[in-house]
């Protein structure tokens, strides 16, 4: 049998990628270009004529000035809440990795809060936020407290906090398992050259599980800039509109506002600016890679 | 590297028509040799488990197979609706906004005028002669009042008519604070009761609330000076001076809200009668009802409540749906107003406030008798062409503010005007 003829070839690659691609084309690379399509046109959503406008909903994107303050507060947020998440999650991954007694159980209970979905979670936060929190403090202080949810910005810190809870659990998990393809080896060849604990962290797991930061920031950036659901379901944009993120902002547009070209050319500029923050943040991290 | 390139095009070119197919599968089911079968999408999701029930029941004993989709909670009803057109299944009957009909109409919409059941209703929606929507219940905004917390401490029985003006009223409300209720008054501080509910009411309670809008659209209204406008916000203003949650009145939620309205803890809140499927979660007492909003004022919208039908079915007239299914979902629109079965279902099952005046409601709950009532002598109706984006800006943006007392009533004022400046008419 030929192994190297095209219709061998194809086959191969349908038997083991087929239903991958297949999959993939129907629910992203389809709705992407339909949604580039739908860019250009002046559209409500439902109606069944979409006639072509040309490039009149980006102009009217770069007009949205609440879009461009909600694209702007999601910077702020995610750059924020990547730092923090990561912090945690190597702090945490850390910790469980030194053998203290029970880390599995630790490991599973830091993953848990990523389990839960993040409507559910906006909503028991919510809880806590308005009602555990603020009765707590009213307790301690005797006085009236505000929820930290009743400013703008508390509603972000709020936003932030919760992410942190959601995905430092989840990135932990990768930094563990950079820590556990440091092999022992390296670290004991640093010991007897007289490394500290923290030396040997700073300048020889750090080095070698650069793999992991890299697919760690990567995960959380793009996570904070798309967040939507914990944003609906803890502020829902609330108070006075000015914790709508730009995810948020892009869905009112499109269907609370019913303008879905300029909703979905929103979108697009968000797409484009993950894309490239995400794919920097890649190439730089990628050089930064050292093999043991 | 090439021939990479064209196998993924080729698996893509599959991937395509395999969906190709199965759309087309899709759009042919139902009209066959096992009976007609219809879906129907529910928006009033407090009504999915009555309405499934009776469905199981309906298909039943008509043949007709009914199945009931309940509307997402996590988006809005009209990008479902869109969905379901996009992917070329659309329900047979749908249930939406009032809004949503008018956009919907021209294109989607079966003709409904010649039902038995339009001339029982003043409610029906006509888009461009075309009689579109099918009203599915009324419902009305006012204040809803916890008459037992008043009279336990006013010692009389309460009589909502006595409370038209906003001085009768702040007098009933000082009585109560002297009485032991510390802050009587809960404002929910959700945008869509501020925006959609609240100061819609500046609009719809206008003489010519079209004039007055197209006029703020245009920029030649001004606010400040509206008489209205003042009227109801001297009420806002009363209300927040004895909201419970004064000092954060962003941390006021509904479901808090509403149960200390349920437990005479407070007694009064802004809402409609469909707060009442919150209220009675809780330790809730019969003697409730809806009042006017009170306001100074002689032009007398302060003795009945604004409202009207609330949320339509229309049904779909796409060749998507076949006419036996078309003729299965007009007999069943006509079977929910002519049929005994299907009035208990409206009044009894969901405690809806009927639309059509064949329908006796006896048994509503407190809040619906309320509306019922006013709604027999009429009602200021809801005013449907506000901009879309009305109650996430002015909601949200603008009137959240002034309840929190950051912007006063002449920011209010000109930012409202400003928003209106800007906004996109809904045409109509």
């Amino acid at each position: 049998m030929k192994t190297n003829s095209f219709g061998y070839k194809f086959r191969q690659y349908l038997l083991f990628a087929g239903v991958t691609t297949f999959l993939f084309t129907a629910v992203v690379i389809v709705p992407f270009f339909y949604g580039l399509y739908l860019t250009f046109t002046k559209y409500d959503g439902v109606s069944t004529s979409k006639p072509l406008v040309g490039f009149a909903n980006y102009i009217s994107a770069f007009k949205d000035t609440d879009y461009w303050v909600s694209l702007g507060r999601t910077f702020i947020f995610s750059a924020i809440a990547v730092v923090l998440v990561n912090l945690f999650a190597f702090v945490l991954a850390y910790m469980v990795t030194t053998g203290i007694k029970g880390q599995n159980f630790f490991r599973t209970g830091f993953f848990i809060p990523n389990l839960i979905g993040g409507i559910v979670l906006g909503y028991v936060w919510k809880f806590v936020f308005n009602k555990a929190l603020v009765e707590l403090t009213e307790n301690i202080t005797s006085g009236n407290a505000k929820s930290l949810l009743a400013t703008p910005t508390g509603a972000i810190a709020a936003l932030i906090i919760v992410s942190v809870w959601q995905y430092a659990g989840y990135m932990m998990l990768i930094y563990v398992a950079g820590f556990m393809s440091v092999s022992e080896d390296v670290i004991e060849a640093a010991k007897i050259d007289g490394c500290t604990g923290t030396q040997s962290i700073i300048h020889i797991s750090i080095p070698l599980m650069s793999a992991s930061f890299v697919q760690c920031l990567f995960l959380t950036i793009t996570r904070c800039f798309m967040v939507y659901d914990v944003n609906f379901s803890l502020t829902n944009g609330d108070p006075y509109g000015e914790s709508a993120l730009a995810a948020m902002h892009v869905f009112n547009t499109a269907f609370t506002n019913k303008d879905y070209g300029t909703g979905q050319a929103e979108a697009l500029i968000l797409f484009v600016i993950c894309a490239v923050v995400g794919g920097l943040q890649v190439y730089v991290g990628k050089k930064a890679e050292v093999e043991a | 590297m090439k021939k990479r390139v064209v196998s993924l095009m080729l698996v893509g070119v599959i991937a395509l028509s395999l969906a190709a197919c199965g759309n087309n599968g899709g759009s042919t089911q139902g009209g066959s040799d096992s009976g007609v079968k219809i879906t129907i999408l529910n928006s009033k999701t407090e009504i999915q488990t009555q309405f499934e029930e009776m469905a199981e029941k309906y298909s039943e004993e008509k043949g007709v197979e009914v199945e009931v989709y309940n509307a997402d909670t996590d988006t809005t009803v009209a990008s479902q609706v869109a969905t379901q057109y996009a992917s070329g299944n659309p329900y047979t009957i749908t249930m939406v906004d009032a809004k949503d009909i008018y956009s919907l109409a021209d294109e989607y919409a079966y003709d409904l005028s010649n039902e038995d059941w339009a001339s029982h209703t003043t409610l029906g929606i006509t888009v461009n002669g075309k009689l579109a929507g099918f009203p599915v219940c009324v419902e009305a905004r006012g204040l809803i009042y916890n008459a037992d917390a008043i009279e336990a401490i006013t010692g009389e029985e309460f009589k909502p008519e006595n409370y038209t003006t906003l001085k009768d009223f702040t007098a009933l409300l000082d009585e109560l604070v002297a009485g032991g209720m510390e802050s009587p008054v809960g404002i929910l501080s959700e945008y869509w009761s501020l925006g959609a509910h609240y100061f819609a009411e500046v609009y719809e309670q206008q003489t010519d609330p079209d004039a007055f809008v197209n006029g703020l659209l245009a920029g030649t209204e001004d606010l400040d000076s509206n008489d209205k406008f003042n009227q109801l916000m001297d009420t806002f203003d009363t209300l927040k001076k004895y909201n419970y949650a004064k000092d954060s009145a962003a941390n006021a939620d509904r479901e808090e809200s509403s149960m200390k309205l349920a437990e005479g803890e407070i007694a009064f809140m802004f809402g409609g009668n469909w707060d009442w499927s919150v209220i009675n979660q809780y330790d809730y007492t019969e003697n409730m009802g809806i009042m006017p909003v009170p306001e100074d004022t002689t032009d007398g919208t302060n003795t009945t409540l604004v409202g009207g039908g609330s949320k339509y079915f229309f049904v779909d007239s796409s060749d998507s749906t076949s006419d036996d299914q078309r003729k299965a979902a007009l007999d069943f629109l006509n079977w929910l107003v002519s049929d005994e079965e299907g009035n208990t279902f409206l009044t009894e099952s969901c405690a809806l406030v009927p639309a059509f005046d064949n329908i006796d409601a006896a048994s509503l709950d407190p809040l619906s008798s309320s509306v019922k009532s006013y709604s027999d002598s009429g009602l200021i109706a809801n005013y449907n062409f506000l901009p879309d984006d009305h109650m996430t800006v002015v909601g949200q943006e603008i009137m959240q503010k002034y309840l929190d007392d950051v912007i006063d009533r002449a920011e209010l004022a000109s930012q409202v005007e400003e928003y209106f400046k800007g906004a996109t008419a809904i045409p109509h």
